[in-house]
């Protein structure tokens, strides 16, 4: 289920990169879940080409997958195939965080891998060979731009071993009808039939190609949300312990980054300390740390060590660390918006995971107890707190107010906020341009005086909405992807 | 009684020496005498006024060391108020009784008995002064205990109260209890974190699995500003986000803290 706040983000994307027409479909498809063509020409009011080319245009960079079904024909008539559309919210989102994709590709497998990369990003899908035909083109726009063919598959590859670029599946797979001796494991939604081959049945075509038959390529989102996960994770091991707690998780996750099972491990695929120490040791940081102080880390970071290890292996708990990341995004939301005795009654709350009465509360936070009240009902109103009132009837009536942090029903609300936060940055940023339009047009170098002033304020503000943008997007990641 | 004994002594004495005639006249003086002289143990107001201080006197014993309030006492009595008033204060003046400011009521005071100790269900327990929280000695031990757990680096809880003890590093003496308090409170100010000792390295003097303290690290959330993404923007802790929109009246475009946090001056 899609936030209100998540949907208006994703349809101000669209919009931004292929114009209001196509977000209309889009947004039709968000509200209103998974649609054949007639009913979107239908919600939408829009005209039957439009909608069609839209669906191209959203197929094609991987924002909608087409899926045939078969439908039950009426009282004579015999099962008909339709074909259906679902809108796939994350790959639009993952728009906005296409430089930080790119980011990971140059600083691991270099420039002729990043600009094949951009090109994915930008045309959606391609083929080997619309890849090189780009870079010709490219190269001949720019000098010292051309590289032979060779290394230009040698770079392709290093991307597809990577996992950073994987195949299309096909245009429209079919699903088949679940049947009556088929377990649950076997059923799946459009969403997941687009990689594995065997629940895909077209004309035996599993990947999509393009008129050419030839086999189209696209980005692997799912593999950028792993690597950003564990940085995540290393970021947060490294703030909260040490340095080497950073050096010792990246090890294992980077040595393990193949092995996981799915993008949202609960725990780090297990290694014996002898593989740890090992990876370990490749790093520049982790030459000096010896296999004691590895042990110390593997502690901290809430392994069991027992005092005889034989055959042991470690795992880290992941989730663990996440949770804490959110814990952490929130806690200093309610510092800010609210203050610190507030900070300390929800981290005490946040903590306990129970009800806890208010007496309670404002003995172990040293708030008085009219504060400690008044605070809490402000956090309640705001719903970042359950209230419970209980009465309880003996010698005489005494009412308690207890007091709960509920997480589930929290993130959802702090995941809608921070769409919304989202997409307001990105219209304040395209205020911020419409206002300044007239200035980005004089060359630079007639910018003076006045002039000068506001192309450099101009400059400081998109650095700031853009910077800001980018680092709640890690938020956002944190409560949505991770 | 024993007044009346000595009175009957007395006219047995004058009987004997001044005759019957002088006798009668001075017992009718002594009785005119005795008829205007007021006996206050024995007034009906008096007499209502002691018998309400025992009645109030037991009630607040009963309760021990958390007492009543005047309202409580005037509820299970049916005294008027006026009586207990004049109870209280007679009981006070004759120290049987004291009044302690509660914590949770300002505007309350609690009678106890005074060989009761007032409970922290009263007082508000060894953080409050006169109903207040002491936020001064609060703060005072809390920077104090963030010192010694810098000096050390990583400590035991009973390993700041130890050291606090030794150096006498405060005028008031406190317990191990305050200590951890004080501790607990400031790992959720997030100024210290709570670990388990490994025994190994900084942790080889605290045995294994023992809770201790150390510093956060910098840069973990304890100042103001906030480190988190959604703190860092006006739209993170704003109180109208709810009613902002694209076109409304709130609005990202209108917002009058956005143009506030992008207010650059060159």
């Amino acid at each position: 289920m899609v936030s209100q706040h998540g949907i208006k983000l994703a349809v101000h994307l669209i919009s931004s990169y292929f114009g209001d027409v196509v977000s209309k479909v889009c947004e039709c498809l968000l509200r209103r879940g998974t649609l054949t063509l007639a009913q979107i020409v239908r919600f939408t009011e829009l005209r039957k080409q439009n909608v069609i080319n839209s669906l191209l245009v959203l197929g094609q960079h991987n924002c909608v997958q087409a899926f045939a079904i078969q439908q039950e024909g009426g009282f004579g008539e015999a099962p008909k195939i339709i074909t259906q559309y679902i809108v796939l919210f994350d790959n639009i989102i993952h728009h906005m965080r296409f430089p930080k994709f790119v980011t990971i590709v140059s600083e691991e497998l270099g420039k002729e891998c990043e600009e094949l990369f951009e090109g994915l990003l930008q045309h959606g899908r391609l083929s080997v060979n619309q890849l090189v035909d780009r870079h010709k083109q490219m190269s001949n726009q720019s000098v010292g731009l051309c590289t032979t063919l060779d290394a230009l598959q040698g770079s392709f590859n290093r991307l597809v071993n990577a996992r950073y670029v994987e195949r299309c599946p096909a245009h429209e797979p079919f699903l088949a009808p679940p049947g009556d001796d088929e377990t649950p494991a076997k059923k799946r939604g459009a969403k997941s039939a687009k990689r594995k081959q065997d629940s895909l049945e077209l004309n035996g075509d599993a990947w999509a190609t393009n008129k050419n038959k030839e086999v189209l390529w696209r980005v692997n989102f799912e593999e950028f949300v792993r690597r950003l996960r564990h940085k995540e994770c290393i970021r947060n091991v490294r703030a909260r312990l040490d340095n080497g707690a950073g050096v010792v998780l990246s090890a294992i996750l980077e040595a393990t980054r193949s092995e996981e099972t799915k993008m949202k491990m609960e725990n780090s695929v297990p290694l014996s300390m002898n593989t740890i120490f090992e990876e370990v040791m490749k790093s520049e940081e982790g030459r000096s740390m010896t296999l004691e102080h590895v042990r110390a880390i593997l502690d901290q970071l809430g392994c069991d060590i027992p005092v005889v290890a034989i055959d042991e292996t470690y795992s880290i708990d992941l989730k663990n660390i996440i949770g804490m990341a959110q814990n952490q995004e929130v806690e200093s939301i309610v510092l800010k918006k609210y203050g610190r005795e507030a900070y300390r009654m929800f981290r005490l709350l946040s903590k306990a995971g129970r009800l806890v009465e208010t007496d309670q509360i404002s003995n172990t936070t040293f708030v008085e107890k009219k504060d400690a009240v008044k605070i809490l009902y402000q956090l309640w109103n705001d719903d970042y707190l359950q209230m419970e009132n209980v009465i309880t009837h003996g010698a005489r009536q005494s009412q308690f107010l207890l007091w709960k942090v509920n997480n589930s029903t929290l993130w959802v609300q702090v995941l809608d906020d921070m769409f919304h936060a989202a997409l307001n940055l990105k219209l304040r940023i395209a205020y911020e341009q419409e206002q300044e339009k007239e200035i980005m047009q004089i060359p630079r170098e007639k910018l003076v005086g006045e002039l000068e002033k506001r192309y450099k304020r101009f400059r400081k503000r998109r650095i700031v909405l853009e910077s800001s943008l980018m680092k709640l997007d890690d938020a956002l990641m944190l409560f949505h992807d991770f | 009684m024993l007044k009346m004994q000595i009175f009957c002594a007395l006219l047995v004495v004058f009987r004997e020496h001044l005759g019957n005639t002088l006798l009668v006249l001075l017992l009718m003086f002594t009785l005119i005498g005795m008829s205007k002289r007021k006996r206050p143990e024995t007034s009906s107001l008096a007499q209502s006024l002691v018998d309400a201080e025992r009645v109030i006197l037991k009630l607040i014993k009963s309760r021990e060391n958390v007492g009543l309030w005047k309202g409580d006492i005037k509820s299970e009595t049916r005294l008027p108020e006026n009586v207990v008033t004049k109870a209280l204060t007679s009981l006070q003046s004759k120290r049987l009784i004291k009044g302690v400011l509660s914590f949770q009521f300002k505007n309350r005071k609690h009678f106890i008995a005074a060989e009761f100790e007032p409970s922290k269900e009263v007082t508000g327990g060894s953080w409050y002064v006169d109903g207040n929280l002491d936020k001064h000695f609060i703060s005072s031990l809390k920077e104090l205990c963030f010192k010694i757990i810098q000096k050390h680096r990583v400590i035991t809880g009973e390993g700041v109260h130890d050291f606090i003890k030794r150096v006498k590093a405060t005028t008031v003496e406190c317990t191990s209890q305050q200590i951890s308090e004080i501790l607990k409170s400031m790992v959720l100010d997030n100024q210290i974190i709570e670990v388990k000792s490994t025994g190994l390295a900084e942790y080889h003097s605290i045995p294994l699995g023992k809770v201790c303290y150390r510093c956060a690290p910098v840069g973990a959330v304890a100042q103001d500003t906030g480190a988190g993404a959604m703190a860092s923007i006006p739209c993170g802790v704003c109180p109208r986000i709810r009613q902002c929109t694209p076109d409304g009246k709130i609005s990202p475009s209108s917002c009058i803290y956005f143009k506030k946090w992008l207010d650059f001056d060159f």
